[in-house]
């Protein structure tokens, strides 16, 4: 059950893609049909569906919050790099991070290299190792933050 | 040539945009290493593609079209949050101290 459920939502997801790619040429989507069906199966080979299933309204607010948090990481760089200064202390810094293996750890570090200061380095296991612009900054306590976001995304 | 409020906004856009991908370029100049400047890329150039994706969609033919620069974005963040990622992995792997590397 779970199997044709995740198939039909990739298929949808596909669809919704191919249907973007192809900018809504009518002549494109008979092919579009035809390919996201065999293209969700082949994905289900290589990525078997994970217990672990986004909720839509915490994936909205963690949405929103990358998105600030990515602005505020432009503004961030900018400013560092505008300033005659250069004010950087740039070192590294390791995370133990309780989120469950598997996408939840993986968008922690990529959310992680998008967010201000921080560059996810390598991925042990539980631990994470950032490398950080400006070590002096509260870095842990935003990467809870962080963490805490997508752990509700993912409700055990 | 564009006189309404909206395509005023949309250069506006445009140029802040180029701005933001001007400064990560100088990034590549000013930082010390390596790390140090993908931190510089990434970070400038995501805020820079949105500045000009925001600034475009509201001139497209059609919802499709304005997907189609959506998905451009995710997949260029997608891609440069791996490639950021895989590169600082690389120079981890090959600098012992942790400390500074590659000054060129």
């Amino acid at each position: 059950m779970a199997y044709a459920g995740s198939a039909a939502i990739r298929t949808a997801l596909l669809l919704l893609t191919w249907w973007a790619l192809t900018e809504g040429d009518p002549a494109a989507t008979g092919f579009g049909l035809g390919a996201a069906p065999l293209v969700a199966l082949l994905s289900l080979r290589f990525f078997p569906p994970s217990p672990l299933r986004p909720q839509p309204v915490a994936t909205l607010v963690f949405s929103g919050y990358f998105f600030l948090r990515s602005v505020a990481a432009g503004v961030d760089v900018a400013r560092r790099l505008l300033s005659p200064r250069l004010p950087i202390s740039p070192g590294y810094v390791s995370y133990t991070t309780s989120l469950p293996a598997g996408s939840p750890r993986w968008l922690l570090a990529n959310t992680l290299s998008l967010l201000p200061g921080t560059l996810s380095v390598t991925l042990h296991g539980r631990d994470i190792e950032l490398h950080c612009l400006d070590t002096t900054m509260p870095v842990s306590e935003d990467v809870a933050r962080t963490e805490l976001r997508i752990a509700r995304m993912f409700p055990q | 040539m564009p006189d309404s409020p909206l395509a005023l906004i949309q250069a506006f856009m445009l140029v802040v945009g180029c701005l933001f991908f001007l400064v990560g370029t100088l990034g590549l100049f000013r930082l010390p290493d390596t790390l140090t400047r993908i931190h510089a890329l990434t970070k400038a150039d995501n805020l820079g593609l949105g500045f000009i994706v925001l600034g475009l969609l509201p001139s497209v033919a059609g919802p499709a079209t304005a997907a189609k620069i959506l998905l451009i974005w995710l997949v260029a963040l997608a891609a440069s949050a791996t490639a950021a990622h895989l590169v600082g992995r690389a120079v981890r792997a090959t600098d012992g101290s942790g400390e500074r590397e590659d000054r060129a």
